[in-house]
């Protein structure tokens, strides 16, 4: 009597559910967290034989299968990063929306900042000089 | 028969301006300003009768015409025989010159304005117009004739059959040729050295005009690809919607300037330069999409000649106008008072900041033919790049736009500032409760937080204007307020329907049900149907609420055997909270694929941007 009561008594009981319930739910999690990644990166990618349409939102065959790769890179523990870098290796810097980060694109990406950053100095020198005057 | 008439108008319009034009220079009849002008006003008659004869054409389903039958067919409703007229590249540049005419043709009845400056302006746009005449007549006449016999025509890419894509056009085309008269009257103001109180209030009605068209016209277009692309979005961040919102920002920041220099005559060399820039951006804008160089949803029957053509005449409208410009640079009459911070100053600071943004989307655009003449390699801009860079920079200009119309000329110091700080901490506290309580991302924080600031912010500044009344003249002081209220609204529609959209797949039986967003979505039936011009295949969903059957909505597709085009047609329920959107696709197994989206407070984006139009169109009229 005794023996069975250490194993089933109430505490015991809420523990495993509780686990149980975690475990599901983590389960759960794990796949609606794979649809929203799977979301984010096809929001990143082109569909190719589309009209400027993303991966994302295109029901055009060759966006279904590179949703069907995405899921299985995922499943492989590949990161975001990884993912797209191993689509634009195979298609090209074409199928980001995001342009990559390198040298033929530096412009590209400095050019707001910098020119924000320009007329931020050209603006506080002129706010200043009004000041004193 | 009709396509000669046309062509005739047309070529009498030509002939007319021509007349303006030499008329100017070497003035051999000893005509006065005023006849001249009374003879160009018959320019526009005849491009008018011209454009009237090509509606016609297409109105008789003249097949005659190669234009229409090109894109027209004689089973289409009427209302889509008349704006195929437009639908298509010829027609629609055959309307570019029209409404460019119209638009001298109404300013040479304007009253108040120095004579020699209406003449000037009116010589200007005579040029314009001849230059973009010959464009249409070498390169892309909507006269031509048809060679071959035919009993019916090839007809109208169906996804332009649609009631608001049929006034989107007109309405962007007063937008974007309506800079056209912008920029003849700001180079004739400086070649006839008139830049004076009464230039100021010509150039800022006008300008205003065109703004709020721009504004209607790209609010239109985003309302149809809201409902008829069926991608469940509305900007895209496509090249075609980046090059309308290049010349809308300037024009905005063309507006802002003209507030500032509202009596007091500064800031002309700035002004002149974006009077020049606007339509610069325009066909600018209509180079590259016309020219087929860039990927775009807007796919016009391209032709690299006639990119070649447009470009020639970008080149030669900017290089006269920035020429002009730098020859005759106006001075300004006075110093503008810089202040940390006032009205002047907060002005400026947004007008840098949308010209940031404008350059920014420019170079966006252009960037990939740049990287592929240079490289060889293709690239993509696309929305991830203009979220991270464009969205940015704006944050400090939306910040300031809260209470920029409340701050003094003169001094820094803010009218009724305790009530402003009070109200913002107060929103402050509120919403980072909120954000507690509830999931809110940072984004969905900053711009919930910043649209309803703008709004608070613009509503006490008119709680705290004295004499206030309904009427209309009250409703014209505070336009400013009414528009910058709309630009509130706007973002938090924006935010919320791109941030806390849901969507589903779902594969159903007819007949069955599932839950989403707290309701309860029946699909009921499938119909076919056959329509004159297409075949109407639409699911019927009902959404029902506690047992309650409280909408109903139809989702399906036309395929139009004309063209051989299936169109989605998307079910929409629309209330002022949420939109249901539901998109039927194909069929496997006897089970349908659906999505469906919830788009939370989509309404808010098409009222804010009606509230912009219509305080812009409220400005104009203002004295």
């Amino acid at each position: 009597m005794k023996k069975s009561n250490l194993l089933f008594n109430k505490k015991n009981l809420i523990c495993i559910f509780t686990i149980l319930v975690l475990m599901i739910s983590t389960e759960l999690k794990t796949e609606e967290q794979i649809e929203t990644k799977i979301k984010n990166i096809s929001l990143q990618l082109r569909c190719m034989t589309c009209q400027n349409q993303s991966i994302y939102d295109s029901e055009a065959d060759f966006s279904i299968d590179i949703k069907k790769i995405i899921k299985k890179l995922i499943n492989e523990g590949k990161t975001e990063k990884e993912i797209i870098e191993f689509m634009v290796d195979r298609y090209g810097e074409y199928i980001s929306f995001r342009p990559m980060m390198n040298k033929k694109n530096i412009f590209l990406w400095l050019f707001p900042f910098v020119l924000f950053a320009i007329s931020l100095i050209f603006l506080t020198l002129h706010l200043k000089n009004n000041k004193n005057a | 028969m009709v396509s000669i008439i046309g062509f005739l108008f047309l070529c009498l319009s030509i002939i007319t301006n021509l007349f303006v034009v030499f008329a100017n220079i070497i003035n051999f009849f000893k005509l006065s300003f005023n006849k001249i002008i009374f003879i160009s006003r018959f320019a526009t008659i005849f491009i008018l009768l011209s454009f009237l004869t090509l509606i016609f054409a297409y109105i008789i389903s003249d097949f005659s015409n190669y234009n229409v039958f090109q894109n027209s067919h004689s089973s289409k409703p009427i209302l889509y025989k008349i704006s195929g007229a437009w639908g298509n590249h010829e027609g629609s540049m055959l309307m570019w010159i029209t409404i460019m005419s119209i638009y001298s043709f109404i300013f040479s009845f304007v009253k108040k304005i120095d004579e020699s400056l209406k003449f000037k302006t009116i010589f200007f746009q005579s040029i314009l117009f001849i230059l973009f005449s010959f464009y249409l007549v070498f390169v892309s006449n909507p006269f031509l004739a048809n060679n071959v016999n035919v009993s019916d025509g090839l007809g109208l890419n169906p996804v332009l059959q649609d009631p608001a894509l049929a006034i989107h056009p007109p309405a962007l085309y007063l937008g974007y040729v309506g800079y056209s008269l912008i920029f003849s009257f700001a180079i004739a103001g400086i070649v006839e050295k008139k830049i004076n109180n009464e230039w100021f209030r010509v150039l800022k009605n006008w300008s205003l005009f065109c703004w709020s068209m721009l504004t209607l016209g790209i609010g239109l277009g985003c309302y149809w690809a809201y409902y008829e692309l069926g991608w469940g979005g509305w900007w895209f961040w496509d090249p075609v919607e980046n090059v309308s919102l290049m010349p809308w920002i300037a024009g905005l920041a063309l507006v802002h300037s003209l507030f500032i220099s509202k009596g007091e005559q500064v800031l002309t060399k700035w002004i002149v330069f974006l009077s020049i820039l606007c339509f610069s951006l325009s066909i600018f804008g209509t180079f590259l999409v016309r020219s087929g160089i860039l990927t775009s949803v807007h796919s016009f029957a391209s032709d690299p000649s006639r990119g070649l053509f447009i470009l020639l005449i970008f080149f030669l409208i900017t290089g006269f106008g920035l020429t002009i410009f730098l020859l005759k640079m106006p001075e300004d009459k006075k110093s503008i008072k810089l202040l940390l911070l006032n009205k002047t100053s907060s002005l400026i600071i947004n007008n840098i900041i949308m010209i940031i943004a404008c350059l920014t989307i420019l170079l966006g655009t252009i960037y990939p033919i740049i990287i592929e003449v240079l490289t060889d390699t293709r690239i993509s801009v696309g929305g991830p790049y203009f979220n991270s860079t464009v969205l940015p920079i704006m944050l400090p200009g939306f910040l300031l736009m809260s209470i920029a119309p409340s701050l003094s000329w003169q001094t820094n110091k803010l009218k009724n500032y305790k009530y402003y700080s009070l109200v913002l901490i107060s929103l402050s506290v509120l919403i980072v409760f909120i954000s507690i309580f509830t999931y809110l991302n940072p984004w969905l924080f900053i711009g919930l937080f910043l649209g309803s600031w703008i709004i608070l912010a613009s509503l006490i500044a008119i709680i705290f204007i004295e004499k206030k009344s309904f009427k209309l003249k009250f409703l014209k002081n505070i336009n400013a307020y009414i528009a910058h209220i709309g630009v509130g609204i706007l973002i938090i529609g924006i935010t919320f329907s791109s941030l806390l959209k849901e969507e589903n797949d779902f594969s159903l039986n007819v007949g069955e049900e599932i839950s989403f967003a707290n309701s309860i979505i029946l699909f009921e039936e499938i119909t076919v149907e056959s329509k004159n011009n297409f075949q109407k295949l639409r699911g019927k969903f009902i959404i029902k609420k506690n047992d309650i059957n409280f909408a109903q909505i139809e989702a399906g597709k036309n395929y139009y055997h004309v063209s051989k085009t299936i169109t989605t047609e998307a079910g929409i329920y629309h209330d002022w909270f949420k939109d249901i959107y539901i998109l039927l696709g194909g069929q496997e197994n006897e089970k349908w694929s659906i999505k469906i989206y919830n788009n939370p407070l989509v309404s808010l984006i098409w009222i804010g941007i009606f509230i912009m139009v219509i305080s812009g169109l409220l400005g104009v009229t203002k004295k």
